[in-house]
């Protein structure tokens, strides 16, 4: 059963630096779409011959089989001149988009899957932080979510104590904002959009707004994949495959309080496309 | 020396891996080969024309080809690595290079397709990559009979390194290592080597690194 | 209540293919295991999932005698409980927290399993030993008919390069079975290295197309 609800979300669907005049067929929520880009008439996006709304930003495409009853959310602090934009690409990942999210949203994994880079086993411990889902906005955020981090970002020199804030703006989509190594009073932003293509298989589109005078691009790029790719192999070895929303499936902690948040919200809202309800 | 390196490529992380079991210093020069192609663009098809890489450049020696990097690195800095009076060692030698080129084919063009939107036919990659796995899990059983984990000769040598990463990178590709209980033993030796690097989608062994928690208590 | 299949030891590992210190990713027929060796050498099995977030068990590393996984480094004893979630060093971990340890024996150099401790024993092959197993796409009938034997409970007896072989056939996922090879205790070497070629050659005319029918 496609949930209807997520129909209505923004969803990325290619870099707007890649997009095809002969149309590259994929899918979204498990149906079929293939996505123009044209020189003279800007992109376009059709399923089964429907034209489908489309929103060029943050570099990408995007777009929505439903009717979106508002904008792509925007990231204010990304605006800054001084930033680098660096579009990571697509990495194609056999789980649910869901759990994508969901592991993006995580710190208690950096010492056993990011070791010695966003954690160590030496400091693995998760202090409180504060989680709410901001009805007014209707999002999730996590804030003043602090971790020991031996090389946080390209432009870390050494160890340091990050500070994260997480903000789910969409079903599929994640924004961190984290301490910026050279610029103390501002926030690296790395967001994750995920494309959802069935439920059990995403295209992930990395995007980051950072600030990186000394960094190439391409150096970015590749920390970022290297990051994303250490990600992929457990994304595809949980079981089930499907986020289950049933809390008797999986055993939170207070380290978990930002995805127990992104569930509840998930749950309310009824954005269960990669979910699994039951325990099965 | 200076590397032209892709955090994702397996072949240049062969190169990286062995510079770092042998500590050669490796300059590494970032190559934007995904989502940038930079390898298929005019400074790059300069330096080598086939469009691919790892690409090692020392002083005047350009290589393009990751066996003959490996050979180079040993050479230079790890004879042991490399068989060179035994016929039937460097036959061997020779056999499981050439190998690695199937599963580079095999095993990474199935991954470049169910990661990274590559074209391909991906059930005939899948099926070749198996028929690989399988031959070098018989082989690595007969090994172990003998005593040996290393797939030529009874130490570690540029063979493993050429194969090993396709090997251990299989299931991005769709294509499950589990049921291959020689090959997990011959990863689990390599990863334990002195200076073993990870690459992404690679982990290392950490009951390796002392424990912690029982560190605290002491 | 126990199923009858429940309480019956299933060949999940060649011993040998697990040394001290390792975890492997095995099945029985109710689904996936993590079988593990702690350093002393002792043999344990549990449900290849961690209860936190469901990451496979077999993904994840041993350490003395405890086992953790790779996602987020919990860490689990030889009666399944959870000892230590990194993330909160102070936290006694609630005794509800368990992966599910597993009957689990070796006999004859093969790990045996159960989801319950079955009653009697593993069968006995006296002078055989295993050494080595491998997956074969295709039914047990069709190994079976491969090697021009008979299938009788889950077993083949047949010959393989002139040498008896004893094949414990498992059937795991449908058209896919895991089996372990038996060969004569005091079978040689070069023998065995044979032996390890003639069985390629059985899986193949097994996964022949067509063969099945």
């Amino acid at each position: 059963m496609t949930a209807t609800a997520m129909r209505d979300a923004w969803y990325p669907v290619g870099l707007l630096s890649d997009l095809q005049a002969e149309g590259k067929e994929t899918l979204l929520l498990g149906e079929p779409i293939t996505v123009f880009g044209f020189e003279t008439s800007g992109p376009k996006v059709e399923c089964n011959g429907r034209s489908l709304p489309v929103f060029a930003r943050f570099g990408h495409l995007w777009t929505s089989l439903g009717s979106p009853n508002k904008d792509l959310f925007t990231i204010p602090e990304a605006d800054h001149p001084d930033r680098t934009l660096v579009d990571v690409g697509v990495v194609r990942v056999k789980c649910s988009p869901l759990r994508a999210v969901e592991n993006f949203l995580d710190v208690a994994h950096f010492p056993f899957v990011h070791t010695d880079i966003l954690g160590a086993e030496s400091h693995p411990e998760v202090s409180e932080y504060k989680v709410e889902i901001r009805d007014d906005v209707d999002e999730v955020w996590a804030t003043k979510v602090e971790f020991f981090q031996p090389q946080a970002a390209k432009s870390a020199g050494g160890g340091i104590t990050t500070e994260y804030m997480y903000r789910v703006p969409a079903p599929t989509c994640s924004v961190l904002y984290k301490t910026c190594p050279p610029r103390p009073r501002e926030w690296d932003v790395i967001a994750l959009f995920v494309q959802p293509l069935t439920e059990d298989l995403c295209d992930v589109w990395p995007w980051m707004a950072l600030f990186d005078d000394e960094s190439s691009t391409t150096e970015l790029i590749h920390f970022q994949q290297l990051i994303f790719l250490q990600d992929r192999s457990i994304l595809e070895n949980q079981i089930p495959k499907r986020l289950p929303l049933d809390p008797a499936m999986e055993t939170p902690t207070r380290a978990d309080l930002t995805s127990i948040a992104y569930r509840r919200w998930l749950k309310r809202h009824n954005y269960t496309f990669g979910a699994q309800l039951v325990a099965g | 020396m200076k590397l032209y390196d892709y955090v994702l490529s397996p072949s240049c992380y062969k190169v990286r891996l062995l510079g770092s079991l042998l500590d050669v210093p490796l300059e590494l020069l970032p190559v934007d080969f995904h989502p940038g192609r930079e390898h298929k663009m005019p400074e790059l098809l300069a330096l080598n024309p086939a469009g691919s890489i790892p690409i090692l450049v020392d002083e005047h020696l350009v290589l393009t080809e990751s066996a003959a990097i490996l050979a180079y690195l040993a050479a230079h800095h790890g004879p042991n690595w490399l068989a060179v009076n035994d016929p039937a060692a460097i036959g061997q030698q020779q056999q499981w290079l050439a190998f690695s080129h199937r599963l580079t084919r095999a095993l990474g063009g199935a991954r470049l397709v169910e990661m990274l939107h590559f074209d391909g036919d991906l059930a005939t990659l899948q099926v070749d990559g198996v028929t690989a796995l399988r031959e070098l899990e018989a082989a690595l059983f007969a090994k172990r009979l003998h005593g040996s984990t290393f797939i030529a000769g009874d130490t570690p040598t540029i063979a493993d390194i050429a194969c090993f990463p396709y090997v251990a990178l299989a299931p991005d590709g769709s294509i499950s290592l589990d049921p291959y209980p020689s090959i997990r033993i011959w990863m689990r030796a390599i990863r334990a080597l002195p200076g073993f690097i990870e690459m992404p989608g690679i982990h290392r062994l950490h009951e390796l690194a002392p424990d912690p928690f029982t560190e605290a208590s002491k | 209540m126990v199923a009858e299949t429940d309480a019956r030891w299933v060949p999940v590992a060649v011993s040998a293919d697990i040394p001290d210190g390792t975890v492997v990713p095995a099945r029985l027929p109710t689904g996936p295991i993590a079988v593990w060796r702690s350093d002393s050498g002792r043999i344990y099995a549990n449900g290849d999932r961690c209860p936190h977030r469901g990451m496979r068990l077999s993904h994840g590393f041993v350490r003395g005698e405890s086992l953790s996984c790779i996602y987020h480094g919990w860490r689990f004893g030889s009666d399944g409980a959870c000892q230590k979630i990194p993330a909160h060093p102070a936290v006694v971990p609630p005794k509800t927290i368990n992966c599910g340890a597993l009957p689990a024996i070796e006999a004859l150099g093969i790990v045996w399993a159960a989801v319950q401790t079955p009653t009697e024993a593993p069968p006995d092959f006296e002078s055989y030993e295993a050494v080595r197993s491998l997956v074969i796409a295709a039914t047990p009938d069709a190994v079976a008919r491969a090697c021009d034997a008979e299938l009788n409970a889950d077993t083949i007896k047949t010959q393989c390069d002139g040498h008896d072989v004893v094949l414990l056939v498992t059937a795991t996922v449908p058209e896919e079975v895991f089996v372990i090879v038996l060969v004569d205790k005091k079978l040689n070497l070069s023998d065995r290295i044979a032996f390890s070629t003639g069985l390629e050659a059985l899986r193949r005319t097994a996964e022949a197309k067509g063969y099945a029918a």
